[in-house]
């Protein structure tokens, strides 16, 4: 089935072709009734007129006035008119046509008989100089080419048929366009994660290509919602149920503290840090499953962000001092954020101690509120560590769940690299940024873009 | 010996719970569906109960609410960790407080203990310390002694963990009591960040007194700061 194709075909063709019948048929409709000069009335009158205009010419500027004069005419005027001395000679020192000759011929002959009166623009045109021309139109050499030449003459229907075929090409490019127009914004949707987006709905009754192409989009988007849902919920379940062995686990680690009393204190110890870090582990994955399902959005509130920053470095500085540095509030102003206040805590939070276990000891984590100098309703929250940094192919993965930079050092401090994917979810559901650049001095940068409400 | 009540689908953790509990002190009573913990809450006298939100059947919230239709007593919710928003439904539903699970037994202990203790003195006509039995402040009067509280002489139904909070608030009629004060002093632990427990038992008292008879709100929040009582 083609039938867009040809929807597309039928259409250009259609629309030359009337504009080409329509030209044609304005032109030769126009010369048509010059020829048979069906208005004798008003044709008359114009002769007339310009007989008045030339023999006015004549007397007040002589022959090289009604030489431009002529030549003025000839350019505006369809019907090419003559001004014919008493040798048979035209002023402009055009060709005249045989039927002119034979015409003025004829008028001669007419002139000897006395009961033929002449009409006025038959008179000759009298120069001061003595000399007399005579003004004859030549109905017959009207071409479409000199009206074609001369604009002002078929400028009404050459507007119709430009009207007329804009508008049928405006209708054609608006069917072919809306649709492509509404495919775009829902693939820009299902980019953004909004995968519920379907097009067939707002398609009408079309039945083409279009038509063929959303349906298919449709289908994709339904998979892709499918497969994502079923991702999602695989994690979730699995995480939920990893709770019920763990709480367990805990409980047991417990009676063994209980009955061990004190003997074995070290191995439970580790015990529990393990058990610990598989809390934390579930507990972020369920995060980041709900982060992506866009549960979280609710519960929004107007947060300080320099006392969220003070409180959260508070907190992290104990992080710091065990890994010998230190985490710093570099600069900050008042500035009010609206988001879910534990959200955005934790986003943070994650970034910072990030920042706390790469950067080198003795070194201090640098946090920063800046204002966002393309954009005065923003501000940026920079935390800057001096580490290693990460490879300039890596920055836009280390948002991915579980990308490890380096394997061995990553496992020594614990990391298991959801931390950042869960800042990078719950930053972007209140429509911010977070981007990571390497410092040039070494050291990594990591910057959080955040709509701010300005000063509370 | 305090009796507790473990309403908990798990039959294994159950089991466990009952004998670690049992070594810290407590007698342990399961139950592993809603409806069983329902009945046995209402039919026994329990210190306090235990309540896993998760659970088959009559899930832990239909339980706290058809339990607090009827009975005061000290509920501890299970909640799944990370989520607020069940544990802001069970403190709105009258829950004493909520602890994520899974959770190291002796944070458990720790709360258990911390709830029977707001709970303890109950009944007992002399708290023994220099404090007032009664303190009346308009319409509002608290019998420390009893643990009861009317209200333009109608008397009022609250938890045991409304009444210390409400307690510690009229004690200090007039002045901002902060969120960590109140929270060390009525709920006996720190407060931890983005916990909503103070705010949910605090809006839970709200509701319930009313406002002062010259249309005041009773209890203000000071943002950033803590609450107050007013005086008129």
């Amino acid at each position: 089935m083609h039938s867009l194709f040809w929807k597309i075909f039928l259409s250009f063709w259609l629309t030359l072709i009337i504009f080409a019948a329509l030209l044609m048929f304005a032109a030769s409709s126009y010369l048509e009734h010059i020829r048979t000069q069906q208005d004798i009335g008003s044709m008359r009158a114009r002769l007339s007129e310009y007989f008045n205009q030339a023999q006015a010419t004549a007397k007040d500027k002589g022959i090289a006035g009604l030489k431009e004069w002529l030549d003025r005419l000839d350019r505006s005027e369809a019907i090419p008119i003559f001004l014919i001395d008493e040798a048979g000679r035209d002023l402009l020192e055009r060709e005249i046509p045989v039927n002119i000759i034979e015409r003025l011929d004829r008028r001669r002959k007419h002139a000897e008989r006395p009961e033929w009166k002449r009409p006025p623009h038959m008179q000759p045109i009298r120069l001061p100089d003595g000399s007399a021309y005579r003004m004859v139109p030549d109905f017959q050499s009207i071409t479409l080419l000199r009206v074609l030449q001369r604009p002002r003459v078929i400028a009404l229907p050459v507007a119709v048929a430009a009207l007329v075929s804009a508008l049928i090409c405006l209708m054609l490019g608006r069917y072919l366009t809306f649709p492509l127009e509404r495919l775009r914004r829902a693939t820009q949707h299902i980019a953004a994660g909004d995968l519920t987006q379907r097009v067939v709905p707002s398609m009408g009754g079309r039945r083409d290509e279009i038509a063929d192409l959303a349906g298919a989009f449709d289908k994709m988007a339904e998979r892709l919602e499918k497969v994502f849902g079923a991702q999602r919920q695989l994690l979730s379940d699995a995480s939920h149920e990893l709770r019920s062995p763990l709480a367990r686990l805990q409980v047991a680690l417990g009676l063994a503290r209980q009955r061990s009393s004190g003997h074995a204190d070290k191995e439970l110890d580790r015990i529990e840090l393990e058990i610990e870090r598989l809390n934390e582990l579930i507990g972020q994955l369920l995060e980041l499953s709900r982060l992506e399902a866009g549960v979280d959005a609710a519960h929004s509130e107007q947060i300080d962000i320099r006392e969220l920053l003070e409180g959260l470095i508070e907190d992290a500085q104990f992080e710091a001092d065990s890994k010998g540095c230190q985490a710093r509030l570099q600069q900050a102003f008042p500035a009010v954020v609206k988001a879910n206040a534990m959200l955005l805590h934790s986003a943070i939070e994650n970034v910072v101690r990030n920042a706390i276990k790469y950067t080198r000891q003795g070194t201090a984590v640098e946090i920063s509120m800046l204002e966002d100098a393309r954009d005065p309703d923003h501000i940026i929250i920079q935390v800057r560590d001096h580490g290693p940094g990460v490879p300039e192919a890596m920055l836009p993965r280390i948002f991915e769940p579980f990308v490890r930079m380096e394997e061995a050092r990553d496992r020594l401090s614990g990391g298991h690299g959801l931390g950042l994917a869960i800042a990078d979810r719950a930053v972007r559901l209140y429509g911010g940024e977070i981007v990571a650049k390497n410092e040039p001095d070494g050291g990594l940068s990591i910057c959080i873009r955040l709509h701010s409400l300005g000063v509370d | 010996m305090a009796r507790i009540l473990l309403a908990d689908d798990d039959i294994e953790l159950g089991d466990m719970l009952t004998e670690y509990l049992g070594k810290e002190g407590f007698e342990v009573d399961l139950a592993h569906d809603g409806d069983m913990a329902l009945s046995k809450a209402l039919a026994n006298p329990y210190d306090l109960l235990i309540l896993d939100v998760m659970m088959p059947g009559r899930n832990g919230f239909d339980v706290l609410r058809e339990l607090r239709a009827r009975s005061l007593l000290p509920v501890l919710m299970l909640t799944a960790r990370g989520d607020d928003v069940d544990s802001i439904v069970g403190l709105e539903l009258g829950a004493d407080d909520y602890l994520a699970k899974p959770s190291n037994p002796r944070v458990m202990v720790a709360r258990i203990r911390a709830i029977l203790r707001r709970a303890e003195t109950q009944g007992e006509p002399h708290n023994g310390g220099g404090q007032p039995d009664q303190i009346t402040l308009d319409d509002l009067v608290m019998h420390t002694g009893s643990r009861t509280v009317t209200c333009g002489n109608a008397p009022m139904s609250m938890t045991s963990t409304e009444f210390s909070v409400l307690d510690v608030l009229l004690r200090e009629a007039g002045n901002v009591v902060s969120k960590a004060n109140l929270s060390e002093r009525a709920l006996g632990r720190k407060l931890s960040r983005y916990d909503r427990s103070l705010d949910m038992h605090v809006s839970n008292l709200r509701r319930k007194l009313g406002p002062l008879p010259d249309g005041q709100e009773r209890i203000k929040t000071v943002r950033g700061v803590g609450y107050i009582y007013s005086r008129t």
